[in-house]
């Protein structure tokens, strides 16, 4: 049986999809745009505190749990591969493949947090936390060792808080995938939500060479 | 669509190779102020996911100036940031004993 032909129109403020396309595409990179000056922010903050600590900043960074940040970049960087082939199956008009790979974005987004929420427990077992009586750097590094784990608890929760609002926003197009809302002419919100995870996959690329790879070598 | 499949899957396998190149020389000893030159992959890997997956590319023209604004934003944000470490001078002081 043929499937239904969904026959979508352009809100009133817009001669033609394609140019409310475009609109909702320059949106998301203007949105980006300022997400990129509030994770600058936080990035220069660690270009400062490690230019006057360190030694004491490697030496936070020696502790950290090197196997999941680096598992969770080939996680994340396969989603977004993920996300891309969503993306294509969307305009080829393959609904079916669309919401597969819409739900291994998901999965992989999943497990992500899962491995990222296992380290946070490692981490506290380890006394990592800028508070603890027993945090294991002590003497002149220990200064410069509880800036870096600040920097890691603050890019750390801010980073999944953002991984959260995009597994979110990918399940909220599945959902539309699988009423068939989408067609190859009208499918902007998953093309709007990938630039998004796109982005997230992003800082964490930059997020893994600052926190587990530049102090690996204490 | 094959064609662009196997486009996208030849910017995964450059991605992952970055990524392990980028481990491998973060295991070699590096004097520690030049290892942040480690996010030269990093920035590489950017651009990758930049115009491989989120396709600025062949985004609209107004989504280019703004990806364009949020770098230059970013040069003047860590500019203005590194100006006092990059221009403080440091003068020597003779050890101070209250004794």
């Amino acid at each position: 049986m043929a499937e239904p032909q969904l026959t979508v129109e352009p809100e009133f403020q817009y001669s033609s999809l394609f140019a409310q396309a475009q609109t909702a595409v320059a949106g998301m990179w203007l949105f980006l745009a300022q997400e990129c000056v509030f994770f600058g922010g936080m990035i220069l903050t660690w270009v400062y505190a490690r230019y006057w600590n360190e030694a004491g900043f490697d030496a936070g960074a020696s502790h950290t749990v090197l196997w999941i940040g680096s598992v969770n970049v080939g996680i994340l960087v396969t989603s977004s591969f993920v996300f891309a082939c969503a993306l294509l199956f969307v305009r080829a008009g393959q609904v079916r493949l669309t919401a597969l790979a819409l739900l291994g974005v998901i999965v992989l987004g999943s497990v992500f947090l899962l491995l990222k929420g296992y380290e946070w427990h490692l981490d506290f077992v380890a006394h990592n936390w800028v508070n603890d009586p027993d945090f294991p750097v002590k003497g002149p590094l220990e200064g410069g060792a509880k800036l870096f784990w600040t920097f890691y608890w603050v890019g750390t929760v801010l980073h999944a808080a953002h991984m959260v609002v995009g597994i979110g926003l990918v399940a909220y197009v599945l959902r539309r995938t699988l009423r068939r809302q989408f067609t190859p002419t009208y499918h902007v919100p998953i093309e709007v939500v990938g630039i998004f995870w796109g982005f997230v996959d992003i800082v964490w690329i930059l997020l893994w060479p600052l926190i587990y790879l530049i102090g690996r070598l204490p | 669509m094959i064609r662009a499949l196997a486009r996208l899957g030849l910017f995964w396998v450059v991605l992952m190779a970055v990524a392990g190149a980028e481990f491998v020389v973060s295991g070699r000893h590096i004097p520690a102020g030049s290892r942040p030159l480690l996010l030269v992959f990093a920035l590489a890997m950017v651009a990758v996911v930049a115009f491989g997956f989120m396709n600025l590319g062949r985004a609209p023209i107004i989504a280019k100036a703004f990806a364009v604004a949020a770098v230059f934003w970013l040069i003047v944000l860590f500019g203005m940031g590194s100006m006092d470490a990059l221009t403080r001078n440091w003068y020597p002081v003779q050890h101070y004993s209250p004794d």
